[in-house]
């Protein structure tokens, strides 16, 4: 038989007896000719919140159902700690999964929800009511307990998920897409409090999302997927800030990626006849490559102001402003017609006309190339 | 093997491997024996063509064959114009009374279909109390028998094939799409024909090609009326009992023939329908048209005569039922002798229809909620292979199984004939293809993640099917048994060739006295089926809708 796997108390996370990292070892797996996870290895470490982001159909969701034991791995071997647990029934891997519809089960009460996990692994009658309550009073629905699902709403349905699989002190907490299916203004509120919690209780998630905000405001680490494989892993101004890829690139957020060769002595790109500079650029001059530059790290120059010691200028046309209240996105054309893009708050609207030629600096620090 | 099978597998694997095992050996191993019957000669030794040049070469069986085509063809389309504009009344326009009729046009469905023939019989038959009424007063009337009558009750038992999925098109009928049409130019009455109609078609088609299947298989309406016209079910019941070779091979090939003609049906139904849906996926049923008090009326007068022609008959055998019989004579008063005698004798076809019923209620859920489970949670070959074979049932007639089983289990390692068991077995089989879609209708509408959520918090697939999968299904379920039970009880073309001695039910009873002198008796024996039918189905009516939705 196997052992009952040791876990953390709910109330005690300094108790934890075994620091589980998870460790996801070459693992793979193809639906048809498409391969759903190729060859991903991971390690996640004891405490961390880490979150597998990327757009739909990129692989995240099986991953995190391979650790679920909801999807079967072709090849690779996923650990918790030392101990092996792809080879092990879903039912036995005390991993608590907070779905995206919730599936609350609809013929229980809330109580009876929440203790679902722990009549199944025998727990004395007795500790079960205690066990639910403080569940509940984490997710705050001390009061809650003798509703039905139906008389709840949808931010408390997310809250009774979450408490029923924390009650059960699962190895590591699974979320799935847990806030797609809240409006805008209770998924920032949930977000947090999601956060919050797992912070307190020092508990290991793995949150699954392809909403690229969500992911840099909740994560410890971010891995960005693409068709199966991983692109990047990183904390998430990292992954923001230096992406390893255009796509990354892309992904995280509205970003300017050009293409150009390099110019002379390897300080600057040439793009059309503007020249980008650059940090030092190890490459034979006439490379062609590209680069990505934020758009809130360009600085429009207004009034002839001058450029902070150190940065770079390019000289372009104002071609189009969107006034979004303390933002302002600017975008403004090339000399050969590339279209620069950039944003900045409390922008002095009233002097700037479309057809004028608008300056920016920005750090060339702040600039990602991807040879 | 089962090592080879990751943990999530085994148990869907384990229902299908012996959901396939049973059908194998109760439903395709029957159908094999009476395909190789046909093949081989009268001492079933050697592989022959004969048994099907002399059967095809026969006037008579090639009358047989026309007939039950024919009677199938004319009894579809006076469905489909029943049932079409009966639908569109229904979904579109103002009816007095909607609810009660909505209720009550579903109960052909469940109602047996040979106690309406048998009530026509009663009626307008030659001794029929209507006929020598209308001959007392100098009308003259045509015979009811052979193809007027058969034709006659199909339409009026079978209709709610057509009407029930074509009313649920009719509703499901973006409203948006009619007014472009009328926006576009299109008058109401062009815009019916060219959009509303249309649309409609495949549901009307696909409940058409069921009635058709019905037709062919139907044993208890033609026994009644057909006399001496020959029908394709009857003439294999006659030739099996009558065939007195090692060998049944002359009604295996009948028997292959019924198979073939409702398996080509079915799979043209199944595969060039399956393609044509064109739900526009309406969340509201769409307005009913205002129409006039007079016209609203006349259109009210027609939708209630239709259903309540369809029920007079049921009716009417309940009235009878109170009568006094002499022989095949009604002498008229009323008193309970019918009961007393059909009781009187043996209470035994009561409490066998009750007892077997019940049995294959319970057997058929027993077995057809797993299965559902697993075609619906677990895709895989195998499955999808266990989908079709548990939905072939419904393309072979009762008496062509009955016939199979009999063949199969007379003799060798496995005896079943003579006994109670072979007759639960062909109805379990019979009614799987409901039970099975029916579970697998409930499970489409449980979210998977309910049960993955269940095994997430430690619970095995096994404990999670049956603690949390079975409660959630369990109103589905039960009304599923209830009406296979009701559809069982009055089951006819199987159980005629599988009931020996002690094993008569109420529809055998009324058979025999078809052919017998004792009509008191078949009329007690169907109004007390007609009886059992209603009341449990007074208590799960609701559920009746989903009968229809699985059968489509």
């Amino acid at each position: 038989m196997d052992r009952p796997l040791e876990t953390r108390t709910l109330e005690n996370p300094s108790d934890a007896l075994n620091l589980a990292n998870i460790t996801l070892h070459h693992v793979n797996r193809s639906f048809g000719t498409v391969r759903a996870v190729d060859d991903i290895s991971l390690n996640i470490a004891d405490g961390e919140f880490f979150t597998l982001l990327g757009p739909s159909g990129c692989g995240k969701t099986t991953l995190l159902r391979m650790v679920a034991g909801f999807a079967e791995l072709e090849t690779g071997e996923i650990r918790f700690g030392e101990r092996r647990i792809d080879v092990l029934p879903a039912h036995r891997r005390n991993t608590g999964m907070v779905f995206q519809n919730y599936a609350i089960f609809p013929n229980l009460s809330v109580n009876d929800n929440v203790a679902y996990g722990l009549r199944a692994r025998k727990v004395a009658s007795s500790q079960i009511g205690e066990r639910v309550a403080r569940a509940l009073r984490l997710v705050k629905l001390a009061e809650h307990g003798n509703r039905w699902p139906h008389q709840l709403s949808g931010g408390q349905l997310q809250r009774v998920a979450i408490a029923r699989a924390l009650v059960i002190e699962p190895v590591v907490l699974l979320l799935d897409e847990p806030l797609s299916n809240l409006d805008a203004q209770l998924r920032v509120e949930m977000r947090a409090e999601i956060r919050q919690l797992q912070q307190s209780l020092g508990i290991t998630a793995i949150y699954v999302t392809h909403d690229q905000e969500e992911a840099l405001a909740i994560s410890d680490r971010i891995a960005v997927m693409r068709q199966g494989r991983l692109e990047q892993i990183g904390a998430p101004d990292e992954i923001y800030r230096r992406p390893a890829s255009p796509f990354v690139a892309e992904f995280m957020g509205t970003t300017n990626l050009l293409k150009g060769n390099v110019a002379a002595q390897g300080q600057s790109i040439r793009v059309g006849e503007t020249e980008f500079a650059m940090p030092r650029i190890e490459l034979p001059q006439g490379t062609s490559l590209s680069f990505s530059l934020r758009p809130e790290a360009l600085r429009p120059l207004i009034d002839d102001e001058r450029a902070p010691e150190g940065w770079a200028v390019v000289p372009a046309k104002l071609a189009r402003l969107e006034f979004l209240g303390a933002l302002t996105r600017i975008e403004a054309s090339l000399s050969h017609g590339a279209v620069l893009r950039a944003a900045w708050l409390d922008l002095p609207l009233h002097r700037l006309k479309l057809g004028d030629s608008l300056s920016f600096a920005y750090d060339p620090a702040r600039v990602t190339v991807f040879t | 093997m089962i090592t080879l099978v990751a943990p999530r597998q085994r148990f869907p694997l384990v229902i299908t491997v012996l959901g396939l095992a049973l059908l194998c050996v109760f439903f395709l191993y029957p159908l094999s024996r009476i395909f190789d019957a046909s093949f081989l000669d009268s001492k079933g030794a050697h592989f022959t063509f004969a048994n099907y040049v002399k059967i095809l070469g026969s006037a008579f069986y090639q009358q047989a064959v026309a007939n039950s085509f024919e009677i199938g063809a004319a009894a579809t389309l006076l469905t489909v114009f029943l049932a079409v504009p009966l639908a569109f009344a229904l979904a579109r326009l103002p009816i007095a009374g909607k609810s009660a009729l909505l209720t009550l046009v579903v109960l052909p469905l469940v109602l047996p279909s040979f106690v309406s023939a048998y009530a026509l019989l009663l009626m307008l038959g030659r001794a029929g109390l209507a006929t020598q009424a209308l001959r007392d007063l100098g009308i003259p009337f045509g015979s009811i028998y052979g193809a007027p009558g058969i034709v006659a009750v199909y339409t009026l038992t079978l209709y709610p094939y057509v009407l029930l999925p074509t009313l649920a098109g009719f509703k499901a009928i973006d409203v948006s799409v009619e007014e472009a049409s009328r926006n576009l130019g299109a008058s109401r009455w062009r815009g019916f024909w060219t959009v509303t109609l249309p649309i409609v078609i495949p549901s009307v088609l696909s409940g058409a090609l069921l009635v058709f299947i019905e037709t062919l298989e139907n044993f208890g309406v033609p026994i009644v009326l057909a006399e001496d016209k020959p029908i394709l079910s009857v003439e294999a019941f006659k030739l099996f009992v009558g065939e007195t070779d090692q060998n049944p091979s002359s009604a295996g090939v009948l028997g292959v023939l019924l198979i073939v003609s409702t398996a080509l049906v079915l799979l043209i139904q199944r595969h060039y329908l399956g393609r044509r849906r064109f739900a526009t996926g309406a969340r509201r049923s769409p307005p009913l048209i205002p129409i006039g008090t007079w016209l609203s009326r006349l259109a009210s007068a027609a939708c209630w005569a239709v259903v309540l022609l369809s029920l007079m008959p049921f009716f009417a055998v309940v009235v009878l039922s109170f009568m006094k019989f002499r022989g095949p004579v009604l002498q008229g008063g009323f008193s309970l002798d019918n009961f007393a005698d059909l009781l009187g004798r043996s209470a035994r076809p009561l409490e066998n229809t009750l007892m077997l019923s019940g049995l294959a209620a319970v057997i058929a859920a027993g077995i057809g909620v797993p299965i559902g489970y697993a075609i619906t949670r677990f895709r895989s070959g195998l499955t999808n292979l266990l989908e079709i074979v548990s939905t072939m049932p419904f393309a072979v007639a009762g008496t062509v199984l009955g016939i199979g089983l009999i063949i199969s289990f007379n003799s060798g390692v496995m005896v079943l004939t003579g006994g109670w068991l072979i007759m639960v077995l062909a109805y379990v089989v019979r009614k799987l293809p409901f039970s099975v879609r029916s579970s697998a209708s409930i499970l489409h509408q449980i979210d998977p993640s309910l049960e993955e959520a269940s095994v997430n918090l430690g619970v095995s697939p096994v404990m999670t099917f049956a603690r949390l999968t079975v409660p959630l299904m369990l109103g589905g379920i039960v009304g599923g048994m209830v009406l296979t039970w009701v559809t069982v009880s009055s089951e006819l073309s199987a159980t005629v060739v599988l009931y020996s001695g002690e094993w008569q039910t109420l529809t055998v009873v009324m058979f025999q006295a078809l052919e017998g002198t004792g009509a008191g008796t078949a009329v007690a024996a169907a109004s007390l089926l007609i009886v059992i039918t209603l009341a449990p189905l007074t208590l799960v009516y609701r559920l009746l809708r989903r009968y229809e939705a699985s059968l489509l």
